[in-house]
């Protein structure tokens, strides 16, 4: 599998997705697995430009006014 | 005694009091609404699953208890329609699925539980997409027009409030499924917020991402039933520990001084067609003329919505159908299977990305809520009318890059389920072809009442909801 890094183009995003998808024995339509590589490209420019400190969690709060 | 017909054309609110009046009886509309059923069920398929006789047992009961001075509140004895992906001890949950065919929970999820409580009539179980994800679609058909998509993925839960055959009906919403299927269908369906109402017994589609909600025919009733279906469950670990209020204490309170916010470049993007578009600005229009203050603002952040929203939704329901699909995966319709199982290509450091992003996003929402001082977000609920069910998933002629009506519904609604904060369709008018259009608020976390305070005003104002469906009713 080639190395992930955030600096990877998205063809190499595509070209992973296929093949972990083969390695897992998963069959996919080809556009599903290009506009799934395209949006994890965006989220992983995301994350490398926006997300430092920003931890994982989830928690509703009812005090956006106080 | 009130003749058959009128009786299920009745909101909640007019049935609870007509009750108490003694003018109708429970067993009365349970029996109108069975009728109703019988008549419309051969064309429209809104339910899976009728279980008559059990309702009307449900029904002598809360009639025997009413005349015995035990009063349950707003929904004894009113005849509710339950989401099929929401378990019903002893009534089938198939999930619109032939994985989960015969399936007989030996439980209530807690929101059918908390429904038993209020005294409400479980009527039936409403179709839904298989797995609520659009892998396949029911036979349903809304009577807004048969050839026109009936929305999703709680598909029969708006058909049969539109045909009359419920008075309420319980729906889920992961990135849309109640705001949608009330749109399409004229229809006021609550999101709210996230933990308020407890997701236990409803078979998951993603964990961090489900609602249950109610959807209604008038605002009003939406606050009712959420007020008997809300609260804190220790069986969800993610319900919320929040009191509960009377929902409809303040909703004659008026839009006077409340600040409503337009996201013009994200909610009316160019996928928002004219009619539309004219209906969002004409409640905008209404709601300023009552008193409210309409701000224009921007929220860049908006456009990520769908890119971290799909992520996480992807990965947790790869992993809640691993084991089934590894299991029953050919009883799977094959598109259901494609979506579900595609998720189990995406790095666990990835969807981490996508959770982080998703704290991005809300601290940038509650940033402008807070800073605006806001009320609510106004916006279309989709962007378009009901499409023709052939040109649901084929790219809009009018959308140059391709856009299709299916990729278009979830712009609107995604924002509220990546959040987690409230959102609330509701009824703006029709397209001159008499296709129902909705306009959606979205609001502060638990903040439900301010929601309900807005529509009702503009509610008040129109006659949407005394519009039927012509097909039917011609």
């Amino acid at each position: 599998m080639p190395e992930f890094t955030p600096e990877y183009t998205q063809e190499e995003g595509e070209d992973r997705l296929f093949q972990l998808a083969e390695l897992l024995g998963l069959e996919f339509a080809v556009d599903d697995l290009a506009a799934l590589a395209r949006q994890l490209h965006l989220l992983d420019i995301l994350e490398d430009d926006k997300l430092q400190d920003v931890p994982p969690i989830l928690k509703m709060d009812a005090d956006w006014h106080d | 005694m009130t003749d058959s017909p009128a009786l299920v054309n009745l909101s909640i609110s007019e049935a609870a009091d007509a009750l108490r009046r003694g003018d109708t009886t429970s067993v009365a509309l349970t029996q109108s609404t069975l009728a109703r059923i019988d008549q419309t069920e051969p064309t429209l398929q809104a339910y899976a699953t009728v279980p008559a006789s059990r309702a009307l047992a449900a029904a002598e009961q809360a009639d025997r208890e009413l005349a015995a001075g035990r009063d349950r509140g707003p929904l004894h004895g009113i005849p509710i329609g339950v989401k099929n992906n929401c378990y019903t001890k002893g009534i089938l949950t198939e999930v619109g699925s032939k994985v989960f065919a015969g399936h007989m929970p030996d439980y209530d999820a807690t929101v059918v539980e908390k429904l038993y409580a209020a005294g409400a009539v479980i009527i039936g179980k409403t179709r839904c997409q298989e797995f609520s994800c659009g892998g396949s679609e029911p036979p349903t058909r809304t009577p807004w027009d048969l050839e026109r998509f009936p929305g999703g993925s709680s598909i029969g839960s708006g058909v049969a409030l539109a045909a009359r055959s419920a008075f309420g009906a319980i729906g889920t919403d992961t990135g849309g499924s109640i705001r949608i299927p009330a749109s399409i269908n004229s229809l006021v369906g609550m999101k709210a917020t996230y933990g308020r109402v407890s997701a236990y017994g409803v078979v998951p589609l993603a964990w961090s991402l489900d609602h249950v909600g109610p959807l209604t025919r008038r605002v009003r009733d939406n606050a009712l039933m959420l007020g008997a279906i809300a609260g804190h469950d220790p069986g969800d670990a993610n319900s919320a520990r929040v009191d509960v209020p009377d929902f409809t204490a303040g909703i004659e309170g008026g839009v006077g001084g409340l600040r409503i916010g337009i996201e013009r470049d994200y909610f009316l993007y160019p996928g928002v067609t004219d009619e539309v578009r004219a209906a969002t600005e004409a409640v905008m229009r209404q709601l300023a003329d009552l008193g409210a203050a309409i701000i224009s603002l921007s929220m860049p952040e908006l456009a990520l919505a769908q890119e971290i929203l799909t992520t996480i939704r992807m990965v947790e329901s790869a992993s809640y159908h691993r084991r089934l699909i590894r299991e029953k995966g050919h009883l799977y319709n094959p598109g259901t299977r494609a979506t579900l199982e595609i998720g189990q290509t995406i790095l666990a450091t990835q969807y981490v990305a996508a959770l982080r992003a998703r704290e991005r996003f809300r601290a940038a929402v509650r940033a402008l809520f807070q800073r605006e001082n806001l009320a609510a977000l106004v916006s279309p609920t989709i962007p378009v009318p009901a499409p023709l069910l052939r040109d649901v998933r084929r790219p809009r002629p009018d959308m140059a890059n391709g856009e299709t009506p299916t990729d278009g519904f979830v712009h609107h609604v995604y924002p509220a389920n990546l959040s987690g904060q409230p959102a609330i369709s509701a009824p703006a008018g029709f397209t001159s072809d008499g296709l129902p259009i909705g306009y959606q608020l979205m609001g502060r976390p638990f903040d439900e009442a301010t929601l309900y305070r807005i529509s009702y005003a503009y509610e008040r104002t129109q006659d949407w909801h005394e519009r039927q469906p012509p097909l039917l009713y011609d």
